[in-house]
């Protein structure tokens, strides 16, 4: 395969290694005749990211003839890459064009920048043969979608803390929700519950199929929605019940980028609606409890937002959920003329001990820095 | 200023004293060579070196030439000293190392000689310091025996095209390899690190490139640990002379303007590196 990047184009892709590189250690290259994928997966296969790049995002692309059938499974190491992109302000002034090739008679991938007064930068990075990796999920048969400006996710998942590991985002023909998820192994004494809401006309599109609310990490994407605010693209969040994967993507005419995460499993079954009592009777009476305390509590205030849409009350929080080691295994065939399957998304162990204390909150979240969505948190 | 005057009539007992209304202009250039704790000063009428040296092989070189100081007194031929350049530059530093516009710090550098102490005297804003610093037997600086006729290869870069290449070279790489050829890619840094190659080339006819002369094709490695410290004195640089004699050892000389503009001269000796031997 051989490929020439110009202009703007090269911070694009670097922008690309950059988000991938918060995501997982390995890249998957992959030339077809569509394009380029760049593909990832995390350490813990919870999270899988995809970046097609279309041949009319080169300037030049071509593969050898032989390639066309065959694809080759080049698999690199990001932490080589990313040097080579590492100056993403400077690289539109300094490099005039980029050249990425590689072919399997070499045991090197070759990446060469063309920079001002005439120099060269030649790096020759080893690669290893490796199964193909593509994650199998059909976005098109999910309940839940919502679209928005890249702005618009990324201003809502700013309010969370750096360290705030897990997000949950709660769905209803009335509202979108976010709030941040603990796993009750922390003090609690020490958290800070933060939740917004947005009322559906808040995103260019909203379809509500199924009330649900899923729980997954909000590291892989942040780095996601960092590409996409620097493309200035709108985000599709594609989801069902928890348990299932969620899917966010971005797209223009010349590329294409998916982020799958794998949801917490809710602890009666994927089947149960998320609302149905628990049978363990302590953590029924905690939740019901905490539940009322909510419903007197008058400090769930919404600013009205930019766009006009009318302030609704918060609804009390959802029952916290065990929470178990799942492995969604779907080995099908797919589409790529020579991926075999892969496609099992897992999340972390965790343990499932039972919530049997109640939560204190000191004071609410008083840190936060912007009023647009207000996002106090409960007062207990 | 004046309070430093008041020790001239002392200075008879002194075999070197040297002044400067700027400590900055001796403390930069010092800490483009301070990557090892000990320095050898030498003090000619020409004006003050400062060596530093690293495992035999290599040698960094700073030039302060007699004009750059507002005084600058030699009673001898040569006066040589060794000296810990760590406690030397903190003591030029004394007053703190930012940099307030209108301030500086004045320095009268002084010496009696064999056995005694180096003596430094700082003020700023009215505040003098005495530092007396303890100094060693000085040991001969190698020799390198570089001389311009053995020179093979020649270029003269503008140090704003290196920056940037050593800023981000490999260090996984054991060695720095450079090439110089007649023919393309004629002047190349190479480095063969965990990752893979990587190889910065600039063309004869680069804008970058002030100076081309080459007379044989040459590739040396040299040892990065070695060489990655110049980077300090590439930072502080305009311009920078790279050479290679017929034994493959490196010249580089770095072009250093000082805060009042005046010129200084760094220079690194590198030998290069012998893999066969012992491994």
């Amino acid at each position: 395969m051989n490929c020439t990047l110009e202009g703007h184009c090269i911070k694009v892709f670097g922008k690309a290694i950059h988000a991938l590189s918060r995501i997982g250690h390995g890249l998957w290259l992959d030339p077809t005749v569509k394009g380029l994928a760049l593909r990832s997966v995390n350490s813990s296969q919870s999270a899988y990211v995809c970046f097609s790049f279309s041949p009319m995002f080169f300037h030049n692309y071509s593969l050898a003839s032989a390639q066309a059938s065959e694809s080759i499974k080049c698999k690199l190491q990001i932490k080589s890459l990313l040097p080579l992109f590492r100056c993403l302000t400077s690289i539109e002034r300094n490099v005039e064009r980029c050249q990425i090739s590689f072919s399997p008679h070499k045991d090197t991938v070759m990446i060469q920048f063309v920079c001002r007064h005439g120099i060269t930068k030649t790096h020759n990075i080893y690669y290893q043969e490796s199964g193909a990796l593509q994650a199998v999920f059909d976005s098109h048969l999910c309940s839940n979608v919502l679209k928005g400006p890249a702005r618009l996710l990324a201003s809502m998942v700013m309010h969370f803390q750096r360290s705030q590991e897990e997000v949950t985002l709660s769905i209803t023909p009335l509202r979108v929700s976010l709030r941040n998820y603990h796993d009750g192994r922390n003090d609690r004494m020490k958290l800070t519950y933060t939740e917004m809401a947005l009322h559906p006309d808040e995103f260019d599109y909203f379809l509500s199929g199924e009330d649900s609310a899923i729980t997954f990490c909000l590291k892989e994407l942040r780095a996601f929605l960092s590409f996409a605010e620097m493309q200035c693209l709108a985000v599709s969040v594609q989801f069902d019940a928890a348990g299932k994967p969620v899917c966010f993507s971005v797209e223009d005419t010349v590329l294409e980028a998916t982020l799958v995460l794998a949801t917490l499993i809710d602890s009666g079954g994927p089947a149960q609606p998320t609302n149905t009592p628990d049978p363990n009777s302590p953590r029924r009476t905690d939740a019901a409890a905490r539940d009322q305390r909510l419903s007197h509590c008058a400090g769930m205030k919404m600013v009205a937002s930019s766009q006009g849409s009318p302030t609704i009350p918060s609804t009390p929080l959802l029952e916290l959920h065990n929470r178990k080691l799942l492995r969604l295994g779907n080995p099908c065939a797919t589409a790529s003329p020579a991926s075999s399957a892969i496609c099992s998304l897992l999340f972390r162990g965790l343990s499932s001990e039972q919530e049997d204390e109640c939560v204190t909150v000191l004071a609410c979240d008083s840190d936060m820095e912007e009023d647009k969505y207000s996002a106090r948190s409960p007062e207990y | 200023m004046p309070l430093l005057m008041q020790s001239q009539s002392d200075d008879d007992q002194y075999v070197l004293v040297a002044t400067l209304d700027n400590a900055r202009n001796l403390s930069n250039i010092l800490k483009a060579i301070a990557f090892k704790d000990h320095a050898i000063f030498t003090a000619t009428p020409n004006g003050l070196r400062v060596t530093v040296e690293d495992s035999k092989c290599l040698q960094a070189n700073a030039f302060i030439q007699a004009a750059i100081f507002q005084e600058f007194t030699i009673k001898e031929d040569l006066v040589g000293l060794q000296i810990n350049l760590t406690v030397l530059l903190d003591c030029l530093s004394i007053f703190g190392g930012s940099t307030v516009p209108g301030t500086s710090t004045a320095l009268r550098l002084c010496y009696k000689g064999y056995g005694h102490p180096l003596t430094l005297f700082l003020e700023e804003g009215g505040v003098v310091t005495v530092c007396k610093i303890n100094t060693q037997e000085p040991e001969e600086p190698i020799d390198f025996e570089f001389c311009s006729s053995n020179v093979t290869n020649k270029v003269i870069l503008l140090s704003e095209s290196l920056k940037e290449a050593f800023s981000e070279l490999d260090m996984t790489s054991e060695v720095l390899q450079i090439t110089m050829s007649l023919s393309q890619p004629y002047f190349r840094l190479s480095t063969f690190g965990n990752a893979g190659s990587a190889h910065y080339d600039y063309p004869k006819d680069s804008d970058m490139m002030e100076l081309f002369h080459c007379t044989t094709t040459q590739t040396n490695k040299y040892k990065m640990s070695l060489l990655k410290p110049s980077t300090k004195a590439l930072a502080l640089s305009s311009k920078v002379s790279v050479r290679t004699d017929s034994r493959g050892v490196l010249s580089l000389q770095y072009l250093v303007r000082n805060d009042d503009g005046q010129i200084c001269f760094v220079d690194y000796y590198c030998c290069p590196d012998e893999e066969a031997d012992d491994e």
